[in-house]
C-alpha cells in the first residue's frame, strides 16, 4: 500500500516533471482542499470564458432566503471546448448543479469537478478519455 | 525552495515510476508506412521557396516523457525502445495516472488536462544527446553557484508563498522562459508556426508568448540587450529551421543556466505531413560539461484554435495560492496558541 503510494506521488511528479516548471496556475494542492467535497446548487450568474482557467460564477439560495454568489474553477477553455463545453450549453439563468472542491482560503469559491444541466446532462471539468472515475456518465 | 525540492522530487520519481516512460503510437502508426516503391515524402515549400513548417501544433501526447532515460533502460538506445515495449510502457503510464484520479493524493489537477494521450508518445525520453541519455554534470563553477544559491534561499527565512514574490514567474503570469515555454504540460499545449519572407513566428497559447524569428545573418544584439525569451536569430540548414538564441535574463533562465554564455539551438524540421520533429540543443560551456540535446515531435492538432492567454487579468489562481498559505499560517497559529 505504502509503495502504491510512493509510485503514485513518483508517477504524478514525473508528469510534472515534464512541464518543466512544478505545478503553476494549476497547483490544486495550494489553493483547494481535496479533502472538502462540495455539492452547490445555484443558477449561473456568467461564464468567464479566461485563461489560464475558466470561472462559472453562480448564485446559491442559503436555507435563510439570502443569495450567495459562488465562483467555480473550470479547466482552461482549449480543455473545456475539447470535452463539449460551448457558450451555449452554459448560459446566464440556468440553474445547475455543481459538484467540485472548497478553496483552502474559506472564501466562496471551488474547483469544479462537473455540473449538471437542467436537462440532465453532466458536463465534466476534468479530462475525457480518461476513465477517470464516473466519467462515462458524461458521454 | 520549491523548486529545489521538485527538482529532487524529479529524480526520485524517474527513479520510481519507470514505467511512466514510453510511448505508442509513433508517427509510422498515424501514417502508414509507404510501400517500398513509393516515392520518398517530400516536404513543402512556401511560395518564396522556405521550407513551409507553417500550421498550428501539439506535443501534448509527450506529456509524462521523462527528459533523461529512467535507470530500468540503462544501456539501451532510444531508438531500440519501440513497438510493444514502448506501448506498454505508455499504457501503463497512463493508467496509472487515471488511477490517480481516484484519490485525494494531488487528484484533481490531472482533470484539467484536454485529452489525456500518453499512450499516443512517442519516445521513451527525451534526451538523444549525449547517447546514456542523461543532462551531462554541471561544472565545478554551476555547482557552486547552486550550492550559494541554496544556502540564500535557505537563509532567507522566507517561504514558499509569502508574497506573489517567492511564485515562479510562471505562476506569475510572466513567461515559461525558453525552451519551456514548449514543454508539454497538463494542458495549454499549442503552438502555431506561421512564416513570411525573412522570418518565422511561433505563437505558444501558455502565457501567450510569440517569437517573431528574423531569418539569415543578422547578429544577436549587445550583451547588455536581455529578456526572458532571449534573442533568436534563425536560418535554414537543408528542409531544417536552425534557431540560435541567446541574450537571455538571469531571472526564469532555463535550469539556472548561465545568462552570459547560455546558447539554446533548436532545430525544427518536417518529417511528414503532419510532423515537425523538434530538437533542442542545451550549450553553456559555464553551466554544463558538454552540451546536450533533448528531441520530442510536434504533432498537427487543427482541433481547436491558439486561444487569447489574457494570463494576468486571469491569474485568480495566485491569489488563491497566496490566500490559502495565509489561511493556513492563521490555522498554524491559532493550533499552537490552543495547545499552550
Amino acid at each position: 500500500m505504502r509503495l502504491t503510494a510512493i509510485v503514485l506521488f513518483a508517477s504524478l511528479v514525473l508528469i510534472a516533471a515534464s512541464a518543466s516548471t512544478a505545478a503553476a496556475h494549476h497547483a490544486f494542492a495550494a489553493e483547494f482542499d481535496a479533502n472538502k467535497q462540495v455539492t452547490l446548487k445555484g443558477t449561473i450568474a456568467k461564464m468567464d470564458w479566461i485563461n489560464p482557467h475558466a470561472w462559472l460564477h453562480i448564485d446559491v439560495k442559503e436555507s435563510d432566503g439570502s443569495v450567495t454568489r459562488w465562483m467555480i474553477e473550470l479547466g482552461p477553455p482549449n480543455s473545456l471546448l475539447k470535452r463539449g463545453w460551448t457558450k451555449q450549453s452554459v448560459p446566464a439563468g440556468i440553474d445547475v448543479t455543481v459538484v467540485g472542491y472548497l478553496s483552502k482560503d474559506g472564501a466562496k469559491r471551488a474547483n469544479g469537478r462537473d455540473i449538471t444541466l437542467p436537462n440532465g446532462k453532466q458536463l465534466f471539468a476534468g479530462s475525457s478519455g480518461t476513465g477517470a472515475p464516473g466519467e462515462n456518465q458524461y458521454k | 525552495m520549491k523548486y529545489r525540492q521538485f527538482v529532487a522530487l524529479s529524480a526520485l520519481s524517474v527513479l520510481l515510476a519507470l514505467p511512466m516512460t514510453t510511448a505508442s503510437l509513433s508517427a509510422q502508426t498515424r501514417t502508414p508506412a509507404a510501400p517500398a516503391t513509393a516515392r520518398k515524402w517530400i516536404a513543402p515549400k512556401t511560395s518564396w521557396g522556405d521550407p513551409d513548417l507553417q500550421g498550428a501544433y501539439s506535443n501534448s501526447n509527450e506529456n509524462g516523457t521523462p527528459l533523461e532515460r529512467p535507470e530500468i533502460f540503462e544501456g539501451r538506445k532510444l531508438e531500440d525502445i519501440k513497438g510493444e515495449e514502448l506501448q506498454k510502457i505508455k499504457n501503463d503510464a497512463q493508467k496509472r495516472t487515471v488511477e490517480n484520479f481516484a484519490g485525494p493524493l494531488h487528484a484533481p489537477d490531472g482533470w484539467w488536462q484536454p485529452d489525456l494521450t500518453m499512450t499516443k508518445g512517442t519516445q521513451a525520453w527525451l534526451i538523444i544527446d549525449p547517447p546514456n541519455g542523461k543532462i551531462p554534470p554541471l561544472t565545478p563553477e554551476a555547482t557552486q553557484k547552486a550550492a550559494a544559491r541554496a544556502a540564500a534561499r535557505r537563509s532567507s527565512g522566507r517561504g514558499p508563498a509569502d508574497s506573489w514574490e517567492d511564485r515562479s514567474l510562471y505562476d506569475r503570469c510572466i513567461t515559461r522562459g525558453l525552451p519551456g515555454s514548449m514543454m508539454p504540460a497538463i494542458y495549454g499545449n499549442g503552438y502555431q508556426i506561421l512564416q513570411a519572407p525573412g522570418y518565422v513566428t511561433i505563437v505558444y497559447e501558455m502565457i501567450h508568448e510569440i517569437r517573431v524569428i528574423p531569418l539569415g545573418g543578422k547578429p544577436h544584439p549587445a550583451s547588455s540587450v536581455r529578456s526572458y525569451m532571449g534573442d533568436a536569430r534563425g536560418h535554414w540548414e537543408g528542409d531544417t529551421l536552425v534557431v540560435e538564441t541567446t541574450n537571455f535574463r538571469e531571472e526564469g533562465i532555463y535550469r539556472n543556466a548561465n545568462p552570459e554564455t547560455l546558447r539554446v539551438i533548436e532545430r525544427f524540421t518536417r518529417t511528414a505531413p503532419d510532423v515537425v520533429k523538434w530538437s533542442v540543443t542545451l550549450d553553456d560551456p559555464k553551466t554544463w560539461t558538454r552540451p546536450w540535446t533533448f528531441s520530442m515531435p510536434l504533432t498537427k492538432d487543427d482541433s481547436g484554435p491558439v486561444l487569447e492567454y489574457a494570463c494576468h487579468e486571469g491569474n485568480l489562481g495566485l491569489m488563491n495560492i497566496l490566500s490559502a498559505a495565509r489561511a493556513e499560517e492563521k490555522a498554524a497559529a491559532e493550533g499552537a496558541a490552543r495547545k499552550k
